[in-house]
């Protein structure tokens, strides 16, 4: 999975995969896969949240 | 010969007159002011009161406030906002004093601040008409309330990147650094600050210059805080700017102020999102990205829910299959008295299959018992 997700994206992202498994038709075999993939949404935004990555500090200039 | 006077004899006369005519009277007086020199540590204030025609000044005539009367500056600065300082309009109480070496001179003994308000109300008044009148794109009024361009913008999900505009080394930058950096949820924040002075008569200058170069870069950045510490010496004037305020209402990132004041509301205040104190400002950041975080976790409990939920339901099925098959297995039969009929090795489920004489095995639970079939009746 992409670590350069937007909040946005990896919030939108969660979000699908909520309405996907709450339809009736969800196939478990896929669910795995699913909640691995929530994991790691999930992770991403507490890891963002945390820590700056360091390129923003290099784009937002040198002090 | 004439009698020939001292010159101290002669102004003596002029003091006598003078005093005769204005001893024990003060009077209100409206004024421009000019020349101010405040002697803080002294606390003696000199200055003159002037009035203009046509641009040229027609009366003038020196100030002063002693010590005793220092303190109405001082007041006068604190609620106001406004820095005593030259070339504004003042009403104030004197008396009028001669001075043989000094000649006249004006004592203040009190400053109407109300008339300053009030001249500062009309002058904020005619810039917020300037505003909506100019820009009716970017700055709205909406039932009593300033819609801008800027302060209608949505705040990103997570706020941290952030342009800083403020003072150097100042209260306010403190403020501001430190209750970000010891956010209790541990979020982290980048800041780059945009350092200007943010008071006196260039002040608005500066910090439209400021926001420019943050909007040369401002996809680097959340949104831009300007703060500033409070104290009674602030003074109002840069943030009631029209350049400023107009830069502000239409600028591309949020802007969020925290300029420092309880009383009053500047103009950049309204065009942008308000916030009271530096302090404010940096908790506003804080909270914003805790509810998202608290967004987030709601929506993983959701999530792991229904996965639970999913898990649930698919075990209670498989309990449900294994209950009916166990049901319909040959063992559970027998076990309650059926027996299993078997001619030539297979079941018999069909009783045309069964003829007299045929050699039948009935299987019970324990036991087989060997059979040869004497009669078919119908039930």
């Amino acid at each position: 999975m992409k670590t350069d997700l937007t909040y946005d994206e990896a919030y939108s992202n969660l979000e699908e995969l909520v309405i996907q498994i709450e339809d009736d038709s969800i196939q478990l075999d896929t669910l795995a896969d699913k909640v691995k993939q929530a994991n790691a949404l999930i992770e991403i935004c507490e890891t963002k949240l945390r820590k700056i990555e360091t390129d923003v500090e290099k784009a937002s200039g040198s002090h | 010969m004439l009698a020939k006077l001292k010159l101290s004899e002669l102004v003596d006369e002029i003091k006598n007159a003078i005093q005769g005519r204005f001893e024990g009277e003060t009077f209100w007086i409206t004024t421009q002011i000019i020349d101010v020199k405040k002697q803080a540590a002294a606390r003696r204030c000199y200055l003159k009161f002037i009035e203009k025609e046509n641009n040229l000044i027609t009366t003038e005539i020196r100030g002063v406030f002693w010590s005793n009367y220092y303190s109405q500056l001082e007041d006068f600065e604190k609620f106001t906002k406004q820095n005593f300082a030259d070339g504004i309009e003042i009403t104030c109480n004197v008396r009028v004093k001669f001075h043989p070496k000094y000649g006249f001179s004006l004592e203040v003994l009190q400053i109407d601040f109300a008339y300053t308000l009030g001249t500062l109300e009309i002058e904020r008044q005619q810039t917020l008409d300037r505003l909506l009148k100019e820009n009716p794109t970017t700055i709205r009024l909406v039932d009593g309330f300033y819609r801008t361009f800027n302060n209608c913008l949505p705040l990103p999900l997570v706020i941290q990147r952030i342009a800083l505009i403020t003072a150097p080394n100042s209260d306010g930058q403190r403020d501001f650094s430190q209750e970000l950096e010891k956010n209790k949820h541990g979020y982290a924040f980048s800041m780059k600050e945009f350092l200007t002075p943010i008071q006196g008569d260039t002040a608005h200058q500066l910090i439209l210059q400021q926001l420019l170069l943050i909007e040369q870069g401002k996809q680097n950045f959340d949104v831009v805080a300007i703060v500033r510490g409070g104290g009674s010496q602030t003074d109002f004037k840069p943030f009631d700017d029209y350049e400023l305020s107009r830069c502000v209402a239409a600028f591309p990132l949020p802007v969020i102020a925290g300029i420092g004041h309880d009383r009053n509301t500047s103009i950049v205040d309204m065009m942008s999102r308000q916030q009271k104190t530096p302090t404010k400002v940096a908790s506003l950041l804080v909270d914003h990205n805790f509810e998202f975080e608290n967004r987030l976790l709601a929506l993983k409990d959701r999530f792991f829910d229904i996965v639970k939920q999913l898990m649930q339901k698919a075990k209670n099925d498989l309990k449900e299959m294994t209950r009916l098959v166990k049901l319909s297995s040959p063992d559970t039969i027998l076990n309650k008295g059926f027996a299993i009929l078997l001619i030539n090795g297979k079941i018999v489920t069909d009783p045309k299959n069964i003829h007299e004489n045929s050699q039948m095995l009935a299987v019970l639970k324990n036991e087989i018992i060997h059979s040869t079939v004497t009669k078919k009746t119908k039930k």
